[in-house]
């Protein structure tokens, strides 16, 4: 009998992710910039990791497409919002998560599950993207570093400079003019993740919170950030080994809950 | 030239064949009903042979009925002008004047008075409750006018001595207008208006205990738009009962034969606060899509009782006392629980309208006390009449995610 192949494929304002899953786990994922075509996007990543689980597109059972571009994933079997595809992903890496807080590129939220990961609520953030993976990508450029050395780089701060504005645009001017009175980067980028920290701390208090939480998203990738908002939180949280492939992991296996029905 | 069509009663006679003619394929009589109301109160505003008063959508329109004056509700204009999808140009003409943190209804309004597209008001009329904006927007509307501003100021409380309060400024307020207006208090003809009100109620109570079957047969949609308006504006005139005798009869026809507005009604929410997203949006498409009714909305339930039409102060002071959005949360929190039984509703969507402080307010204790009895509720941000403030993608994840999490 083949082994069944089941795919998850989030399409996200800025990264794209696939998952392939089998019954014995994850088989192969993939992360690439969305750019300006979801629909490209989605079937690049998917073949990519097609590609390095060695498989043709026919392996796969069915696909089921999360993120803000799911509606534009033509081989999708279903579509299924990010909301619910990062609680069932957080769930099966996680099976103790009652709360996922999930900041990808242009928006964040909090979502509460019960004891079967399914979700029973949820906050998102609205308007605007500040504190998201967006708002770190600008104040990278600006402190001209890699997004991926903020983090480390933020934990060799012993203290995080206050930044007041969590506008993009106010934020980057706010942060210019602390480089210009000769803050270091470091306790800048800790003032950052701070005030991201902050914002998602503040959502989630409107929501029940309870334990264990899992941060999922890209943004989890930042170890600065994931220190700030533990500390805030005042809890451990888990954090998976590649956070931003938890949605795509998600759809995945709702796409096995549809094959198997 | 489109100011001069705008203030000509002949546009109105005129477009009245032609949208006859337009909607006659429209399954429900009412909303014909409708189209023709707003358009002869539009037409007698321009008139210039009855005194036109310009009132806020919670002030009891009996009292200009009672007056023999006609209406004109800014906020209602400013729906439709978002409807038809020309709500930008006087958002954006008011935004050189007031905050934009206001909300973009009376924006909209005063956009559309700045440009003078509406009918001159000879008395404005307002009411405190509900709307923390309202006062002071009639108020700035009455200077641009150089016309009278009568207030109403509803106690926060529901006593006897409230009522009395209440009732004394009612009639201190009529007693004024007619003053102002030059026309003599007619306690016989406020008598029959509230008997026309009551009209309306009688069948507006028989509509939303239909509305209880299932499948649903009425569209949310529908209930956002022109039943809630002409809740709004229509209650003491003849149009009000014969607007609400026909949609009676329409929705009774609907439930006899079983049909819903649905092909395949799979759940029911229910839609909290008064008002929906006018402009061009998905919002219920995507629930259609999903099978998902709005079987309910809040600004369609009945929250006061029969009005004496020989006590008319004393009637409508007690009509507005009894809104249950006024005074305390407690009050609307109840309702909604009632509406949620009565309704046998799955989930709830509080469309939090910025700029309307008094909804946005109590939507986090509204949502937590539906999900108590085990309702999921999504508090939809957004905008009522300003289109540059709703983002399709995220408005489309919370309602998948809320369909999903009723699944």
């Amino acid at each position: 009998m083949a082994r069944e192949i089941y795919g998850g494929v989030d399409i996200g304002s800025l990264s794209s992710e696939a998952v392939l899953l089998a019954a014995d786990g994850i088989v192969a994922y993939s992360v690439m910039n969305t750019g300006a075509n979801p629909q490209k996007a989605a079937r690049k990543c998917l073949e990519e990791a097609l590609e390095k689980a060695g498989m043709e597109t026919t392996a796969i059972s069915a696909v089921v497409a999360t993120g803000y571009g799911r509606i534009r994933v033509p081989f999708a079997a279903k579509e299924i919002t990010e909301i619910t595809c990062h609680a069932r992903g957080a769930h099966f890496l996680f099976p103790g998560t009652r709360t996922v807080i999930d900041i990808g590129g242009q928006d964040s939220k909090v979502i509460t599950l019960d004891d079967r990961g399914r979700v029973t609520d949820f906050i998102m953030n609205d308007k605007c993207a500040a504190g998201t993976g967006r708002f770190l990508e600008v104040m990278a450029a600006v402190l001209e570093t890699d997004l991926e050395e903020m983090g480390p780089r933020s934990l060799k701060a012993r203290k995080g400079v206050p930044i007041s504005s969590m506008c993009t645009v106010f934020a980057e001017s706010e942060v210019i003019s602390l480089i210009a009175e000769g803050y270091p980067c470091e306790e800048i980028m800790r003032g950052l993740h701070e005030a991201i920290s902050r914002r998602i701390f503040r959502m989630a208090k409107r929501l029940r919170v309870r334990k264990e939480i899992t941060f999922s998203g890209g943004v989890a990738k930042n170890r600065g950030i994931g220190e700030t908002i533990q500390a805030l939180f005042g809890q451990r949280m888990n954090i998976p080994q590649e956070p931003q492939i938890t949605g795509a992991l998600g759809a995945a296996l709702c796409a096995r809950d549809l094959v198997r029905k | 030239m489109t100011r001069w069509l705008a203030h000509s009663q002949i546009t109105y006679l005129g477009l009245r064949p032609v949208l006859d003619l337009l909607f006659r394929k429209d399954e429900s009589p009412a909303f014909r009903i409708w189209v023709r109301f707003l358009l002869d109160i539009t037409r007698r505003a321009c008139a210039g042979k009855q005194p036109v008063i310009w009132m806020n959508a919670f002030a009891p329109t009996e009292i200009v009925y009672g007056l023999r004056a006609v209406p004109v509700m800014p906020e209602i204009i400013a729906s439709l002008v978002a409807y038809l999808g020309w709500s930008r140009r006087p958002i954006a003409l008011a935004d050189s004047e007031i905050s934009t943190d206001l909300c973009s209804f009376y924006r909209c309004a005063l956009g559309l008075v700045l440009e003078d597209y509406l009918p001159r008001p000879d008395l404005i009329l307002s009411s405190s409750h509900l709307c923390d904006g309202a006062n002071k927007f009639f108020h700035s509307l009455s200077e641009i006018y150089g016309c009278p501003h009568l207030m109403l100021d509803p106690p926060y409380t529901r006593n006897p001595h409230g009522h009395r309060y209440m009732v004394s400024q009612i009639k201190d307020l009529v007693v004024t207008a007619c003053e102002i207006l030059g026309v003599p208090l007619d306690l016989g003809h406020f008598a029959s208006v509230l008997t026309l009100s009551n009209e309306a109620r009688k069948y507006m109570a028989k509509v939303n205990v239909l509305r209880r079957c299932k499948p649903s047969p009425l569209p949310g949609r529908d209930g956002l738009s022109y039943v809630a308006g002409m809740n709004f504006s229509s209650l003491g005139s003849r149009w009000g009962s014969r607007f609400y005798q026909s949609l009676y009869h329409h929705v009774r026809g609907k439930v006899a034969r079983g049909q819903g507005y649905l092909q395949r009604e799979k759940r029911r929410l229910l839609w909290l606060h008064h008002i929906r997203p006018y402009y061009r949006n998905e919002i219920f498409q995507i629930l259609d899509e999903h099978h998902v009714a709005v079987s309910f909305e809040e600004p369609n339930f009945l929250y006061w009782s029969y009005l004496e039409p020989s006590e008319p102060w004393e009637s409508l002071a007690g009509k507005i006392l009894s809104n249950v959005w006024a005074g305390p949360l407690e009050r609307r929190v109840e309702a909604i629980r009632k509406m949620a039984e009565a309704y046998g509703i799955d989930g709830a969507i509080h469309f939090s309208h910025w700029g309307c402080r008094q909804a946005c307010g109590g939507a986090g204790i509204i949502a937590d006390d539906l999900k108590e009895k085990g309702i999921p509720c999504a508090v939809l941000p957004g905008d009522g009449a300003d289109s540059d403030n709703y983002s399709p993608g995220q408005t489309r994840t919370r309602l998948e995610a809320l369909v999903e999490m009723l699944e």
